[in-house]
């Protein structure tokens, strides 16, 4: 396989590249602290103290392809620490960590579960989420230790380890909607040809003028390749600060783009509805965001409305809404796999609900119900995208099938996961290996538009319906907050029937069942065979927040969720299972 | 802190988690435990985030570590109050 053609071929050179620059003032990453306060590590010191941090866990007996599990909250050193691993040839996987009103075995679980799947030798962490983590080292036969970041700031000066294309540069482990996180291969060659890909062919950097802005955990895929490994790639600076402090006060990811005349930034769709909820007018009109050229929206479903209230809300700001680009990816892919023309803002695809329901997504006319879908764009060069049938063959445009895809940014498999690899990564058109998403979707004149997953489909009665369509529309009632929602099918009685379960207190649970019923029937001309209101933190979700439907049906079908609602009332008696920030 | 300062802070953090979540909370106590308020973890750093503006305070994730009800969230804000 060849190596791209504008960027390094491997992170480690990249970094080394960008540190053979030169310093120019502003060249490097800025990292925002939780108290306002900034810090700016230019690219030769950033490479620098990455390749102390490679030599010191050399020294701690770490060889190159060894797996080193890193949970680090603070981005600056989280992002010292994984460059460190990078460039002294050792695997780093990244977990998240323990989230605050949350249940800690669950936790231990989850994190003993990725040490024994990535075979990690070592956690690294800090002192204050080492607590969190000692528990654990009993736990994963190959974990030999634990070590803290402030322990790593001995010089050891450099180790001369050669990094190949085709190492293994980390392990993304990912969760999707299932329970277990696999950990998805990426190798150097992946994370140059995707950067590549989305830096230069997506985003059209200018690296004379182009700067990020990011609040996005550093643990997932879109924050870490988005927003530290592409900039790498392609000498972009970026400004980054903790997703708590975004969370807390969502007008500061403003703030930074103003002050910093950041051009790039990326969120997923519930980012933009919190600017709009919560960001006042007066403070939106002493914002500039003229100088934002690409404002990306990736990881969830994307909705035209709320992009459409942002950037209403924005205005005042000079904000530019051809900036939105929306986009379709995941950690399988590397991260992106396709992106609309930059400057194209957002396009709508409005068709007939009910032949989407049939699989056809036919444009609407006339009165009947409709629904509007989000452009995602094509694929980037060396890159292919199709839509396939259940038996695999290419589907005409309009058709809704599995969205596949290949090409150099493609990951080889999950790793040691033989068998859930072969489901994933197999052959497809013209004989070669495919990507099976698992999405579904369609496609017009090479342009993607998103349904929803292929394993949560609903069918009722022959209608197809993706869940998170009308886990949205439930959403939208008051009281009802996105997440909180999961709907599922189960068989009754030999016929597909359609379960909603949403999280709310004892006190209003009957109103709340028929307000929910109400809306799924007035939007979708389908009742629902049962409403479940369940205590909060009942519903499973990912660490990144998105329902875990699949494993909400399990625990409908083993009576986990009928137990939890009996015991509603009786403080602190449900399982936290949530996740969020 | 008198017992008033504390009553009061409750009525605050009732007032601010209504305006987040976009529901009554006119009976929360302070042994209620946060899963039982309806409000999943990043609707509580929302609720933190206004506090902290209201009463101008910044409470560390630190302090967030154990905070299982509504009791253990106002004494995280008292002592950075008191701070």
């Amino acid at each position: 396989m060849m190596d791209p053609k504008y960027v390094a071929p491997t992170l480690a050179e990249a970094v080394r590249q960008l540190a053979r620059l030169g310093d120019a003032a502003d060249r490097g990453f800025v990292f925002v602290r939780p108290d306002g306060t900034e810090r700016f590590v230019p690219w030769s010191e950033l490479c620098e103290r990455a390749e102390h941090r490679a030599a010191d866990l050399h020294a701690r007996g770490l060889k190159k392809g060894d797996r080193l599990a890193i949970v680090v909250p603070e981005p600056d050193e989280f992002v010292l620490s994984f460059l460190g691993a990078v460039m002294g040839g050792i695997v780093p996987v990244p977990i998240y960590p323990q989230l605050s009103f949350k249940n800690v075995e669950s936790y231990h679980d989850t994190v003993t579960h990725i040490a024994n799947a990535s075979g990690a030798s070592m956690i690294l962490t800090t002192a204050t989420t080492k607590p969190y983590l000692e528990p654990v080292l009993p736990r994963a036969a190959s974990l030999l230790g634990l070590v803290t970041v402030d322990e790593l700031a001995g010089d050891h000066g450099t180790v001369d380890v050669t990094v190949d294309p085709e190492d293994l540069a980390f392990l993304q482990f990912t969760s999707g909607s299932t329970s277990r996180p696999k950990g998805v291969v990426v190798t150097h060659r992946n994370l140059a040809w995707n950067s590549e890909s989305f830096m230069i062919h997506g985003l059209k950097k200018d690296s004379s003028f182009d700067k990020g802005v990011s609040w996005l955990p550093l643990f997932h895929d879109m924050g870490l390749i988005g927003f530290v490994i592409g900039p790498l790639f392609t000498n972009i600076p970026v400004v980054f600060m903790p997703t708590a402090s975004f969370v807390r006060n969502p007008r500061i990811w403003l703030d930074k783009i103003h002050q910093h005349r950041g051009t790039i930034t990326y969120a997923p769709n519930f980012a933009y509805a919190l600017v709009s909820k919560r960001v006042k007018e007066k403070d939106v009109a002493s914002l500039d965001l003229s100088c934002l050229r690409r404002t990306g929206c990736g990881a969830e479903p994307i909705q035209a409305k709320t992009l459409r209230e942002f950037a209403e809300k924005l205005a005042p700001a000079k904000f530019d809404p051809r900036s939105f680009l929306p986009s379709y990816g995941m950690a399988e892919a590397t991260l992106a796999i396709t992106f609309v023309p930059a400057d194209s803002g957002v396009r709508s695809d409005t068709v007939e609900k009910a032949g989407l329901e049939q699989g056809a997504a036919r444009p609407a006319e006339g009165e009947a119900p409709t629904q509007d879908l989000v452009n995602c764009g094509h694929a980037f060069p060396e890159h292919e995208i199709a839509i396939v049938d259940e038996q695999g063959n290419r589907l005409a445009d309009r058709q809704v099938g599995q969205i596949i895809t290949r090409g150099p940014s493609v990951s080889q498999g999950y790793y040691l996961e033989r068998e859930l690899s072969a489901e994933a990564f197999k052959a497809g058109p013209g004989g070669h290996t495919w990507l099976y998403t698992g999405d579904l979707g369609y496609l017009v004149a090479g342009e993607v538009f998103i349904c929803g997953r292929l394993k949560d489909m609903i069918i009722v009665r022959g209608r197809n319906f993706y869940p998170s369509d009308l886990e949205w529309a439930v959403s939208e009632l008051p009281g009802v907050r996105r997440g909180n929602v999961v709907a599922f099918s189960s068989d009754v009685d030999g016929d597909e029937q359609l379960i909603i379960a949403a999280e709310g207190m004892s006190a209003e649970a009957e109103a709340l069942r028929a307000a929910i019923a109400q809306r799924i029937v007035a939007d979708f001309a389908l009742t629902p065979h049962e409403v479940l209101v369940v205590p909060q933190g009942t519903l499973p979700r990912t660490s990144s927040g998105k329902p875990q439907r699949r494993k909400t049906r399990q625990m409908y079908l083993d009576g986990t969720l009928a137990r939890a609602r009996s015991v509603q009332g009786t403080a602190g008696q449900a399982e936290d299972a949530g996740a969020g920030a | 802190m008198t017992t008033m300062q504390r009553t009061e802070l409750l009525q605050v953090f009732a007032r601010t988690a209504t305006e987040v979540a976009e529901k009554e909370f006119a009976n929360v106590l302070e042994t209620t435990s946060i899963s039982e308020l309806g409000i999943d973890s990043l609707g509580m750093l929302e609720i933190i985030g206004s506090l902290e503006r209201e009463l101008k305070i910044h409470i560390p994730d630190e302090s967030l570590a154990g905070v299982l009800t509504v009791k253990d969230l106002l004494n995280a804000v008292e002592s950075r109050q008191s701070a």
